[in-house]
């Protein structure tokens, strides 16, 4: 055994440059398929981050009824007390009652459909990253009347900063009400269609416009927790505090990101396997070349005694070196490169038209899963394995008369 | 006793084509010890004998019997193994692992046996000082002259102790002093080793230094004469 891996070994480095050739080819196939599933994820998760920390957080809870219909008369009586009784779960970091309203915001220049949101901005600062994305003016300080929008929505109204809008909505009784707000601030969250369909204003002023002032009442309290990863067991513990609110994670409201995160694992399996197929047809051709200028070479061995599982082997244990080693250095390439990117991001700001339709940040950061180093490198080796045996077994099919006078 | 004996051995290639018949009954028997040349012209049937006596190939009819033991009734497999441990080859070239030194060569077919260790030493040092190479022990084969790399082979074949070598045409790629050469060190071995030797060739030179010189024509023994030295 330890003949046939020093056989092998040098045998590789018998054609320096073929074999530093598909060396470098298979690094590189390891360092691209890591580096891209990690960018995909990367994005997938901003693109979800982006969604939890602008609108949905990471639990919401709501009137059953809300779900389906976006009516403001389903609310949630006491909401201050089920906040409350959220907060003290340990897990959750920061919960916000929000009013939600569907109505219209007009200007003297035009009119836009859009979704209100009344907030304490206090407690609405926890939980979405709004606050930090106002570029003018600021979020909702106590003054008569204030709303914030988004610079965008305020150029389309021809509003600017003090300018007055007026709100028009449903009131608890269902009749329409409007009232007039003047512009303190204005947002920029990066995602055109919530910048283009959300205003927010404060809590108290859509609640005595509607008719319920001094009550209670929240259509949507969303809260934050410490790992979003356990959001599912969260869940499932503070629902039996809510008999009569529908308490669902951040996966249940945005169902493609309960979807991506289900599909993961098969979407890496894909793309793993065809990064096997290409790259077992390149180890195939590869080896069967080796096999193929060596026939004499091969044919003497076995005349000499050299049995048939021993060439075999040798063969395979050459393919299998291929593989290995070219696997610490794909590998060890992309820790360094994902080392850097994950510091400094991937700015895709040329792109930034397109990806602000979707939500998406300019930086994009590449985060592999932790066991994708483990994957690739059991497919790595998989892929050398199956692909050794048909030139291994082309080499013990020669026959050694005719492999020795073959010219 | 004899470690050679065919009776009516014959060959032919590509029975069902175009049928060339390359052995046409070879009766022949080499006894311990021989030093033996298989002569003749071009095409006459010395490298088809060799491969059969050697478990190369198989006689499309006739007995072969190497060391008493049928060889004809072996798979593939037994084959392999019989001539790790019977028989050595030297060929005409691409007798070397190019990956290994010329002392790893000699080893070799020693390592296949699992010899031990310490043999494997001795024999390796002692057979690569006998054939004149006791300094280039650690050189590859293409660092070696055509001659050297031939007495490589030579110490290689003889490293496992087989029953017998074969040589087809080993000075085919020698000019005549290194082909001289290289017969006195396989002369020399086959007295110190009592080692048989069976080999080929054209080489008028070569021949002259045959105990026992058989001749072969279109598939048959013409003459088989001993030499007295
Ligand atoms: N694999 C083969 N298929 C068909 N015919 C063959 C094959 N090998 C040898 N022959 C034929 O068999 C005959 C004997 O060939 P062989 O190689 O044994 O001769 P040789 O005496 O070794 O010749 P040389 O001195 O040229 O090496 C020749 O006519 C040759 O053409
Ligand atoms: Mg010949």
């Amino acid at each position: 055994m330890g003949l046939l891996i020093k056989i092998a070994w040098r045998n590789i480095w018998r054609s320096r440059t073929r074999s530093l050739v598909v060396l470098g080819a298979i690094s590189l196939g390891i360092w691209a398929l890591i580096f891209l599933l990690s960018f995909s994820r990367g994005m997938v998760y901003n693109l979800i981050d982006n969604s939890i920390r602008r609108e949905i957080g990471h639990l919401q809870l709501e009137h059953p009824d809300f779900q389906k219909q976006r009516d403001f008369r389903f609310y949630l009586e006491d909401a201050d007390s089920l906040g409350t009784l959220m907060f003290r779960d340990p897990h959750v970091l920061a919960v916000s009652e929000r009013v939600v309203a569907l109505g219209m915001v007009s200007s003297a220049k035009g009119a836009r459909g859009v979704r209100i949101w009344g907030i304490d901005p206090d407690r609405e600062s926890g939980v979405s990253f709004i606050a930090e994305k106002v570029v003018e003016g600021d979020f909702l300080a106590p003054a008569r009347n204030p709303i914030l929008m988004s610079r965008r929505l305020a150029d389309k109204l021809g509003l600017k900063m003090r300018s007055k809008a007026v709100l028009t909505f449903q009131d608890l009784e269902g009749n329409i009400t409007a009232g007039a707000f003047r512009i303190t601030g204005l947002f920029d969250s990066g995602t055109t269609p919530f910048d283009e369909g959300t205003v927010m204003v404060r809590r108290e002023d859509i609640l005595r416009l509607t008719g319920g002032d001094g009550q209670d009442i929240a259509q949507q309290i969303v809260a934050i927790i410490d790992d979003p990863d356990s959001v599912g067991v969260v869940r499932d513990h503070l629902a039996p505090l809510f008999p009569n609110a529908s308490l669902k994670s951040y996966a249940e409201v945005a169902p493609e990101v309960a979807l991506y995160e289900s599909q993961i694992g098969l979407m890496n399996m894909i793309v793993i396997t065809i990064f096997m197929l290409a790259l077992i047809f390149g180890i195939i051709n590869t080896m069967l070349m080796a096999v193929l200028e060596r026939v004499r070479e091969l044919g003497m061995l076995m005349a000499i005694g050299m049995n048939r599982r021993r060439v075999f082997l040798m063969v395979m244990l050459e393919t299998l070196f291929l593989g290995v080693t070219a696997m610490p250095v794909g590998i060890g390439l992309v820790i360094v490169t994902l080392r850097i990117f994950e510091q400094t991001g991937i700015d895709l700001s040329i792109f930034s038209e397109g990806m602000r339709e979707f939500g998406m940040s300019e930086v994009v950061y590449p985060d592999p899963i932790p066991s994708i180093y483990i994957q690739v490198a059991v497919a790595v080796f998989l892929t050398a394995f199956l692909g050794a045996i048909y030139p291994a077994w082309k080499a013990i099919r020669l026959k050694p008369v005719e492999a020795l006078t073959k010219i | 006793m004899a470690v050679i004996l065919t009776r009516d051995l014959y060959k032919t290639y590509n029975p069902d084509t175009i049928p060339v018949h390359a052995l046409n009954g070879v009766s022949l028997s080499i006894e311990e010890g021989e030093f033996t040349a298989i002569v003749g012209p071009s095409g006459s049937g010395k490298t088809t004998l060799l491969n059969i006596l050697g478990g190369l190939d198989s006689p499309t009819s006739g007995y072969v019997e190497v060391g008493g033991t049928d060889i004809s009734q072996l798979s593939e497999n037994e084959l392999i193994d019989f001539r790790k441990n019977h028989i050595g080859f030297v060929f005409q070239s691409y007798n070397l692992i190019p990956v290994l030194t010329a002392y790893e060569n000699v080893e070799f077919v020693m390592l296949l046996q699992g010899r031990p260790e310490k043999e494997r030493k001795e024999r390796t040092e002692a057979l690569l000082a006998a054939v004149g190479l006791a300094d280039h022990m650690d050189r590859r084969p293409s660092q070696l002259s055509g001659g050297q790399q031939q007495r490589v082979a030579v110490a290689r074949a003889l490293a496992p102790r087989p029953s017998f070598i074969l040589a087809d045409e080993p000075t085919a790629n020698l000019d005549s002093h290194t082909s001289a050469n290289l017969l006195d060190i396989m002369g020399k071995l086959n007295h110190e080793e009592k080692v048989t030797f069976i080999f080929s060739t054209h080489d008028s030179r070569v021949i002259e230094r045959a105990h026992r010189v058989v001749t072969v024509e279109d598939g048959v023994i013409i003459s088989d004469e001993g030499m007295k030295r």
